[in-house]
């Protein structure tokens, strides 16, 4: 079956304004790109006039629930609102139930996704680094690596105890896994359930103070600089954060990280009347925050882009904001809400978010990119800019609908989603 | 000034609402000194009480001031009900609006929790107290109460709020109304106490002697809560009292300046104050009791739940 994808702008790492082209998929593969090619007489030809056409999107921090909170999302629920979303690759994380820290829990997973998920073999795990995620006992690391775990991550919480931290560091280095760090002091954080600051002190909420990440950032890659392993910080939300970790890059530490979109796009502000769609950990800073994190990500200081995916029941986030659960989904917003609030309005252009939220992710796990060019596997997408998307309960995909753009309009619309010679999505 | 359906906090008051409250707790306040204390006003009404941390004061001043409107009054015994068995706030609005009731009163241990219930329910909510986040009505009462001993001639005045800020939703409530009317304010308490963030145009004091050359003319103790010493907030209540107290020598020094002394209630005699400050003459303590239960009815007038 051949393909031909007519006149699109071809969006690249390597140039900042999308090309027009035309794009030949045979089998699995891209042969080729070229201003004009005749379409083979067995091709499909679909025209993509006004459209991007881009490597699909990869996010490195999404969380599947399963097995264990089946109620909130599955691996076919979640593969299936990544596809809503452009997205055909993803890591999960292992804060399941159990959780993913033996070698039997990662082949579950991996079983599953291979079974049930639409988008395999592009779904990989990472596994906790201590049993239980308890931050006591290494898990059981060896066998994991055989399995095919992508990082270590005790995702959600941070080791604790350096202590254990250093000798997970010493253990994994010898099988050359990067470790990941969700970066909190517990103690420092205590019940706090936004950051703190002057909302949090008009709202009468018990605040989440910036010190509690910058710290432990601070920590963690000093111990991944003296045992010399490949630290991956998860979701930085605060410039001095950012800031650390720029310092240690300048000093050739081999560190890398993340930014999620809600923490570029929102603040603390956005809470207003106690709305649990805004609460997540780490939490939404202040808009000096947001300032220097887009910053950040257009200096080239963030590695990826993530959305830290994190579905809970409608029931659980209609609480009180202290009770609610931390965390909101991402994977079908992001592509719009970044094109929207920054693409569309020049702050930065689609070699920035093909190159971070495409490629890099993918070199981050040590596969090769999908740009769009001859030889490469067919990953890609289309993006209509001049259309939009209302994100109404019966457009996303996902299990839960926790997300602070429920019912929202962005502009852009996911229109297409073409993965290894099956169209997935087309719309 | 449309109709207001719930009271859950100071900033969403507009300042018309404010002073249509204030002015009609006068005539309510009147009231009191005849010998029938009632008016039909809410004949027929029923107010709900659902009080999920205890509390006297704040409870029976809500059931009086509905009773001398007419208003039926119900108490919604959280102990014994099947909230201590895990049932959901909201669920628990959800079987409530079925009693078709015109007000519910509430207090909580979470902030926002009024806010979550006025959602999800067509009465009148009046937040009582939520967490750290407001405590609307002794807001209001307590500025009732500094206008009469100011003869309404609050701006320009100072107020110091002393103690727990951190924990406080009186400090937040009060310090924000009365900023509104004109006062100035400043908070005093231990550096553990204090939020790090406040509003700019509260000036902030670690001392009292700082505090005091501030000049304030009226000084407002909140409670401090005993258990607040197992947190590492302070070393021991004897130390709380020496350094932010109303110790006696501090007491004298109000005397002789005329400053007035307010304080939300239940006071912890020997913490905050001592007995010789509950006997001061310029302390306004019974008068906030007693401005509690008009205030309220204002309150309980002013607003209309939705029609069914």
């Amino acid at each position: 079956m051949k393909r031909l994808y007519r006149a699109a702008l071809i969006a690249s790492e390597y140039h900042r304004e999308p090309r027009r082209a035309d794009v030949l998929v045979e089998g699995d593969r891209i042969t080729g790109v070229a201003d004009s090619i005749d379409p083979p007489s067995d091709a499909t030809v679909i025209d993509c006039a006004g459209q991007i056409l881009l490597p699909s999107l990869f996010d490195v921090h999404v969380h599947a629930r399963e097995p264990g909170r089946e109620d909130k999302e599955t691996i076919l629920s979640c593969s299936e609102a990544a596809i809503n979303g452009g997205i055909t690759g993803m890591v999960l994380q292992p804060n399941t139930n159990p959780a993913i820290d033996s070698a039997a829990a990662v082949q579950n997973v991996l079983d599953i996704a291979r079974e049930k998920s639409r988008i395999w073999p592009s779904v990989f795990t990472t596994g906790a680094i201590t049993k239980g995620r308890k931050g006591e006992e290494l898990a059981g690391i060896a066998g994991m690596k055989g399995r095919g775990v992508v990082y270590l991550t005790d995702d959600g919480d941070s080791v604790s105890n350096p202590q254990v931290l250093r000798r997970a560091m010493e253990y994994a280095k010898q099988f050359d896994l990067a470790l990941a760090s969700h970066c909190e002091v517990k103690e420092l954080s205590g019940k706090g359930c936004m950051h703190e600051g002057s909302v949090s002190y008009s709202l009468g909420l018990q605040g989440i103070p910036s010190i509690s990440e910058e710290i432990c950032i601070a920590r963690d890659i000093r111990l991944a600089e003296y045992i010399g392993v490949h630290l991956h910080i998860q979701h930085v939300s605060t410039a001095l954060g950012m800031n650390t970790i720029r310092r240690a890059k300048d000093r050739g530490i081999r560190v890398t990280c993340e930014v999620a979109p809600h923490h570029l796009i929102f603040n603390h502000e956005h809470i207003g009347n106690y709305d649990t769609h805004y609460k997540m950990n780490p939490p939404l800073r202040t808009a000096a925050d947001n300032a220097a994190l887009l910053q950040g990500l257009i200096d080239g200081i963030f590695d990826v882009i993530a959305t830290d995916h994190a579905p809970h029941t409608e029931f659980e986030k209609n609480q009180d904001f202290a009770s609610a659960p931390f965390g909101i989904t991402g994977l079908e917003t992001a592509l719009p809400s970044l094109f929207h609030h920054y693409i569309a309005k020049g702050a930065f252009g689609w070699d920035l978010l093909v190159k971070r939220y495409a490629n890099e992710p993918r070199r981050l796990i040590k596969l090769p990119d999908t740009e769009i060019k001859e030889g490469n596997l067919a990953e890609f997408i289309l993006f209509d800019p001049s259309r939009s998307t209302t994100f109404t309960p019966d457009f996303m995909k996902s299990k839960s609908k926790n997300t602070p753009f429920l019912n929202q309009t962005l502009q852009g619309q996911v229109t297409h989603v073409h993965y290894r010679g099956q169209d997935l999505l087309s719309r | 000034m449309s109709p207001r359906k719930d009271l859950l906090d100071i900033a969403s008051l507009q300042d018309e609402e404010i002073e249509f409250i204030l002015a009609n707790a006068t005539p309510f306040k009147d009231l009191f000194k005849r010998s029938v204390k009632k008016v039909p006003t809410l004949k027929g009404r029923t107010m709900l009480t659902l009080f999920y941390e205890p509390s006297t004061r704040t409870l029976s001043s809500f059931e009086v001031a509905a009773s001398r409107l007419s208003a039926d009054v119900t108490r919604f015994d959280v102990d014994s009900s099947s909230v201590v068995k895990g049932e959901s706030v909201v669920d628990t609005i959800d079987t409530l609006e079925a009693m078709r009731l015109d007000y519910i009163v509430v207090r909580h241990k979470q902030s926002g929790i009024p806010n979550l219930i006025a959602q999800n329910t067509r009465a009148s909510v009046i937040n009582a107290g939520d967490g750290w986040h407001a405590h609307p009505t002794q807001a209001l009462l307590d500025a009732f109460t500094l206008r009469e001993v100011t003869h309404n001639e609050l701006p320009g005045k100072r107020i110091l709020i002393v103690g727990d800020i951190q924990h406080s939703r009186v400090a937040r409530s009060t310090s924000l109304l009365l900023r509104r009317l004109g006062m100035q304010v400043a908070y005093l308490a231990p550096g553990t106490l204090m939020p790090r963030d406040t509003p700019a145009e509260i000036t902030r004091f670690d001392n009292w002697t700082d505090a005091l050359d501030w000049n304030p003319h009226t000084v407002y103790l909140l409670r401090v809560q005993m258990e607040r010493q197992a947190d590492s907030l302070f070393p021991s209540v004897g130390e709380y009292h020496r350094l932010f107290g109303l110790t006696d020598t501090r007491l004298q020094i109000l005397r002789d300046r005329k400053t007035w002394l307010m304080h939300p209630g239940p006071v912890n005699r020997g913490v905050e104050i001592t007995d010789a400050g509950m006997n001061y003459d310029r302390s306004l303590i019974n008068q906030q009791v007693e401005n509690g239960i008009a205030v309220r009815m204002a309150v309980l007038y002013t607003l209309r739940p939705n029609p069914a």
